[in-house]
């Protein structure tokens, strides 16, 4: 299990944020997502073999932008 | 870090927003002149022409300042990704197109009600992000918090270095008046350093040599040389930093419902729109009419409300706290805390300093003189009992002594001027021959109290006995009043005898006194407490995370940078059990606001929303409320802040 915190631009109303976190809880191996539109980050935690870059595809997929990830 | 960076992005979309804003209703003014003129004086040109015009105007409002808007909004409704721009886009999209229609057909042209509702959207998202900014100054101040350089010594000289270059284990200068640049340990020097804007503890601490000081407090009027033991993302700034926002990050359980609501949202919305168009057609017959109905509709409602309702308040909410060496780390713990009905404290370090010192002195001579020959021999010693004895006797001239020996568990033994000097327990009077008959008395009326007895001989002959005890800290019973008087349960978990923990709880006022419980055992007590209502517990967070972990608010205290800022559901920094009561306090206050918005939001929306169906709102009316709508639930999360906490 990993926890990953995800920048994220793009996000500008509460909508964006839950629509990010759906694309990312459609991945296999999330634990759990939360999105705030207040910070425009994403706190992951997922299996540890659910590659970064899955994360922000998902992410890039919804029409948002990874600014930074960080593995906690 | 990177989060100043966010912050520029912050205030870069703010000032991107202020001039779309600015520009959207220099062309929206010409508009509404027209139109006025229009309704005053009839129509001054044809009306082909005037509504060419009013396409002319409205487009770089829609398409130009409100670009972003359309594009994600269309993008949400190609990738079924649907968000809040998806139903501004529909609205003004669909009154923009009735101006092209208009030139052909009998209908009315809306296309100068798409600038409109355009105008006031960028209007309200600007707003709202002015007061969102606001809602994170609290956040905003501590970033901005950490020293930029230091001061050290390279070739001889004294220079300033940016804080990056800094490297653990160099020396860094600490003038008066200035930051402490990064966490360390004094090597020389004494001051005074207000701690105040990590701790929230307002009394300056003093620091010597030795002590350990937290990076971006302030040094008051010494000079001090500091070690530097933690840099970077290591400090315990740039841990609070991180905690603080995690937590705003984290999901509140009420939040939940929520979000439920709008993930199906819009969609919802986009129904509801077709479905007031239809009827509408149905009984008008009046297209027109009914496009305006169905606009209305997709304008007014607002997801923003309810999807901002709970991080704002969220975010005032733990920056208030961040303030007062508050640190909520999990959101959940501000909901759970208002089903509180019993508080359990560990007793030492908690509710007790921590540390033992002398309480009481019976001498059979001079008590300065009894003082200076306990600490002469104690002095040697590394137990807390006897540092404070030492403690005590203050600044003495300390006797000479010599053949020091300690004897675990009894006491210890040396010569002071070819005296034989004893100081211990019973126990070890009664090994060394020396008959304690004539102080049983005192001894007995100390231990009843639960303090712990030094019987002090000199050459075979008693010459006093210092008492010892673990000491409240000075606002236990005052703040375990207020809870008792809040309707809380208050128990006292401690590992130590009955006597000794029950005259504790005596002093500060707590009935319910569970003792000899043994570290690993607190959970299990928690555990059992838990039957009889939602528990919360208050420990160190050190020996007694797993009770911590078992509360259903684990609330860890500490005091200054040993916290173990990684445990608990809230971490006090400031060791005093103040914290306690604002927390309570906090976490009651930013609930309240919390269900306050949700309900603002959630009732806005089902008035709104049949209002606009019946078709009593004109579209850009409609958006009107509804960017008043989003603002409102931000501005009123900012008003936590008036809370008494």
């Amino acid at each position: 299990m990993k926890k990953v915190k995800i920048n994220i631009s793009g996000i500008h109303c509460a909508s964006c944020a839950t629509n990010v976190e759906r694309s990312i809880k459609q991945l296999k191996g999330i634990k759990s997502v939360s999105v705030s539109v207040m910070t425009n980050k994403a706190i992951i935690e997922c299996e540890d073999s659910l590659a970064n870059e899955d994360l922000k595809n998902a992410i890039s997929k919804g029409g948002y932008n990874v600014k930074g990830l960080e593995v906690v | 870090m990177q989060m100043p960076e966010r912050e520029d992005g912050a205030n870069s979309e703010i000032n991107i927003l202020k001039r779309r804003l600015i520009l959207s209703w220099i062309f929206a003014t010409v508009i509404i002149l027209l139109m006025f003129y229009e309704r005053i004086f009839g129509a001054m040109l044809n009306e082909k022409l005037m509504t060419v015009l009013f396409l002319v105007l409205s487009f770089p409002i829609v398409f130009i300042f409100g670009l972003d808007t359309i594009k994600s909004g269309i993008k949400g409704l190609v990738t079924l990704y649907f968000n809040m721009d998806s139903l501004i886009a529909l609205g003004t999209l669909t009154a923009y197109i009735t101006g092209f229609f208009s030139l052909f057909f009998e209908i009315q042209d809306y296309s100068s009600v798409s600038a409109m509702i355009m105008a006031f959207f960028i209007t309200g998202r600007y707003i709202e992000s002015v007061a969102r900014g606001k809602a994170s100054q609290e956040m905003r101040k501590l970033l901005e918090l950490g020293a930029k350089n230091a001061r050290v010594v390279r070739n001889n000289k004294e220079i300033e270095i940016p804080i990056e270059e800094l490297k653990v284990g160099d020396i860094f200068i600490v003038k008066p008046g200035e930051k402490i640049s990064t966490d360390g340990k004094v090597v020389k020097g004494i001051s005074f350093v207000d701690e105040s804007m990590i701790s929230g503890e307002s009394m300056p601490i003093e620091k010597k040599v030795n002590s350990l000081v937290i990076g971006a407090t302030l040094n008051q009027d010494g000079v001090l040389y500091v070690k530097a033991t933690k840099i970077g993302s290591d400090t315990f700034l740039a841990h609070v930093i991180s905690l603080v926002e995690e937590a705003q990050g984290s999901k509140i359980p009420i939040q939940k419902a929520a979000d439920r609501v709008t993930s199906v949202f819009v969609p919802v919305i986009i129904a509801l729109a077709v479905l007031t168009f239809s009827n509408w057609l149905y009984f008008s017959k009046d297209i027109s009419i009914s496009i305006a109905a169905a606009v209305a509709v997709l304008v007014i409602a607002c997801p923003c409300a309810l999807g901002l309702a709970t991080p704002t308040a969220l975010m005032v909410g733990s920056g208030m706290g961040a303030q007062r060496g508050i640190l909520i780390r999990k959101g959940e713990a501000i909901q759970t805390m208002k089903n509180i009905k019993i508080i359990a404290f560990d007793k030492t370090g908690t509710i007790t300093k921590g540390v033992p010192e002398v309480t009481d002195i019976y001498s059979e001579v001079v008590e300065s003189k009894l003082l200076q020959i306990a600490a002469s021999l104690e002095k040697f010693s590394e137990h807390p009992v006897a540092k404070a004895i030492v403690k005590r006797a203050g600044n003495i001239d300390y006797l000479s002594a010599s053949d020091f020996k300690v004897f675990r568990g009894r006491g210890v033994k040396g010569k002071i001027r070819g005296s034989e000097v004893v100081i211990g327990n019973r126990l070890f009077m009664k090994e060394n021959k020396i008959s304690t008959v004539k102080i049983e008395g005192i001894l007995n009326g100390y231990e009843s109290e639960g303090k712990t007895t030094m019987i002090v001989a000199l050459a075979k002959k008693i010459m006093g006995v210092i008492a010892i005890a673990d000491t409240l800290k000075e606002d236990s019973i005052e703040i375990i009043k207020k809870l008792n008087d809040m309707k809380y349960k208050v128990v006292m978990i401690s590992g130590d005898n009955e006597t000794t923990a029950n005259a504790i709880a005596k002093k500060v006022g707590i009935t319910q006194v569970v003792a000899n419980v043994l570290p690993e055992e607190k959970s299990k007590k928690i555990e059992e407490l838990q039957r009889i209502g939602m528990t919360a517990y208050v420990g160190d967070g050190i020996n007694d995370a797993p009770a911590i972990k078992q509360a259903n608010v684990g609330i860890a205290i500490g005091t200054g940078s040993d916290i173990a800022i990684e445990s608990g559901d809230i971490v006090l920094v400031n060791g005093s059990l103040t914290g306690v009561l604002k927390a309570i306090n906090l976490s009651k206050a930013t609930f309240g606001k919390i269900k306050q918005n949700l309900f603002l939001a959630f009732i806005y929306n089902a008035c709104a929303i049949p209002l606009a169906a019946f078709g009593f709102f004109h579209p850009a009316i409609a958006e009107a409320a509804m960017a008043l709508s989003s603002v409102s639930v931000v501005a009123n999360a900012n008003l936590l802040r008036r809370a008494k906490i």
